[in-house]
């Protein structure tokens, strides 16, 4: 698992770096993300939606995306 | 900064037929309409004749109508005057933090849950319960479900533009004259149900608002409208075809794009977000382009928090646009907006 701190961050910028570093991971792989912004969680739902992966809450500030 | 060629915001300038009547509106607008004077006779005649014609374009009943000098008292107005005690009050969760933030300080608010095109079911509930019913959405133009099966109060916030039909049955309606180009700072309050309703404000007398509003803008309000819907009407095919050119546009020449407004939202209102890019720096540069355009996005939010609408959809957030299309809008003003927006968009992308 692949983990990523975006504590900080502003929207978009936790979605972006996101969508960079999962380039390079093989499929199936999971990153636990953890992001203060409150746009965080509604954001990686609709671009899970939109590029067809799996995201899931652990807690108010930590998320898990599958590849 | 560069001219403004473009208008795609919510606000835009006064509609010319109510700026053509202002001046005068004003100069017959200063009496007081509750005296005997010569002049408030008058002004009281002109504010009666204005309330029937906004009476008949809103579907509500001329005597039912009372303006607010504060718009935004309607909400408390219509809310807590229709909320019995120790009842629920429902709420769609993408319904106006306004009404939203009355709602919870009632005693039992019930929230909505929506989904992706923000459509909604009415709840069970009792016929003494509250449901507080947009009848659109401000931001996204999606229209709300049917509410006829709802047995109990209706609060209609009318306030994202008047509706073709409002439902059956409603206790109480606001309407706000800036979304049809009337004058800002003039709000339209309907109590329907005058025995389910009970004033909530301390009064005095048997006035259901406070009297502190400008006879002058409710003039203007009443001839704002009367051309908005003449404007809307002889519009309404080309608005149609233009929201569906927009659409094609931002998915096959841009891509990558969410529309949060479904294909049965208002033509003329349309919310889009564009993945991988920062609304605040898209805004500002459109801005500079001269075509001016709004954004529900955090970043462009004085609280950093995203539009709850989007949210609660579970529509992207970030790189949110709203446009809304005028009946002044040709087609070729649109594309020149587009292509503005696709090079931006792209140049956004391109820097990440």
């Amino acid at each position: 698992m692949k983990d990523l701190d975006y504590r900080g961050l502003r929207c978009p910028i936790p979605i972006i770096n996101l969508s960079r570093e999962i380039l390079d991971l093989p499929n199936g792989e999971v990153v636990k993300l953890v992001s203060d912004d409150p746009a965080t969680w509604p954001d990686l739902q609709a671009w899970a939606r939109m590029t067809k992966r799996e995201v899931a809450k652990i807690d108010e500030i930590t998320f898990t995306i599958k590849k | 900064m560069g001219s403004i060629t473009g208008i795609f915001t919510r606000e835009n300038s006064l509609h010319p037929a109510a700026r053509e009547v202002m001046l005068e509106a004003i100069d017959r607008g200063w009496a007081d309409p509750q005296k005997i004077h010569h002049p408030s006779r008058q002004l009281s005649q002109l504010l009666d004749s204005s309330r029937e014609s906004l009476a008949h374009s809103l579907g509500a009943r001329p005597e039912s109508l009372h303006f607010l000098g504060e718009p935004h008292l309607g909400f408390f107005l219509g809310i807590a005057g229709l909320q019995l005690p120790r009842e629920r009050s429902f709420y769609p969760s993408t319904a106006r933090l306004e009404a939203i933030a009355v709602a919870q300080a009632m005693e039992d608010p019930r929230r909505i849950d929506v989904d992706l095109d923000g459509l909604w079911s009415i709840p069970d509930h009792s016929e003494r319960d509250l449901l507080i019913l947009p009848t659109a959405n401000l931001e996204t133009g999606n229209i709300s479900p049917e509410s006829t099966h709802f047995q109990g109060r209706i609060f209609v916030d009318a306030t994202a533009g008047p509706c073709e039909k409002m439902p059956t049955s409603w206790g109480a309606a606001l309407w706000e004259a800036s979304s049809w180009r009337g004058p800002a700072g003039l709000g339209i309050f309907a109590v329907q149900d005058e025995v389910s309703w009970r004033n909530p404000l301390p009064h005095l007398d048997g006035r259901k608002t406070p009297a502190s509003f400008s006879p002058s803008l409710a003039i203007a309000a009443a001839v704002a409208l009367e051309g908005s819907m003449k404007d809307i009407e002889r519009s309404r095919t080309e608005t149609l075809r233009l929201n569906s050119l927009l659409r094609r546009f931002i998915d096959e020449e841009i891509g990558d794009v969410d529309i949060a407004s479904s294909q049965s939202a208002l033509p003329q209102m349309l919310s889009f977000s564009f993945l991988y890019v920062d609304a605040e720096q898209l805004v500002d540069r459109m801005s500079r382009s001269g075509f001016l355009i709004d954004s529900g996005s955090a970043c462009t939010s004085a609280n950093l928090e995203p539009s709850h609408v989007l949210a609660a959809m579970g529509r992207l957030t970030h790189g949110n646009v709203r446009v809304h299309l005028y009946p002044e809008l040709t087609e070729d003003e649109l594309l020149k907006m587009l292509q503005t927006l696709k090079q931006h968009v792209l140049d956004l992308r391109s820097t990440l």
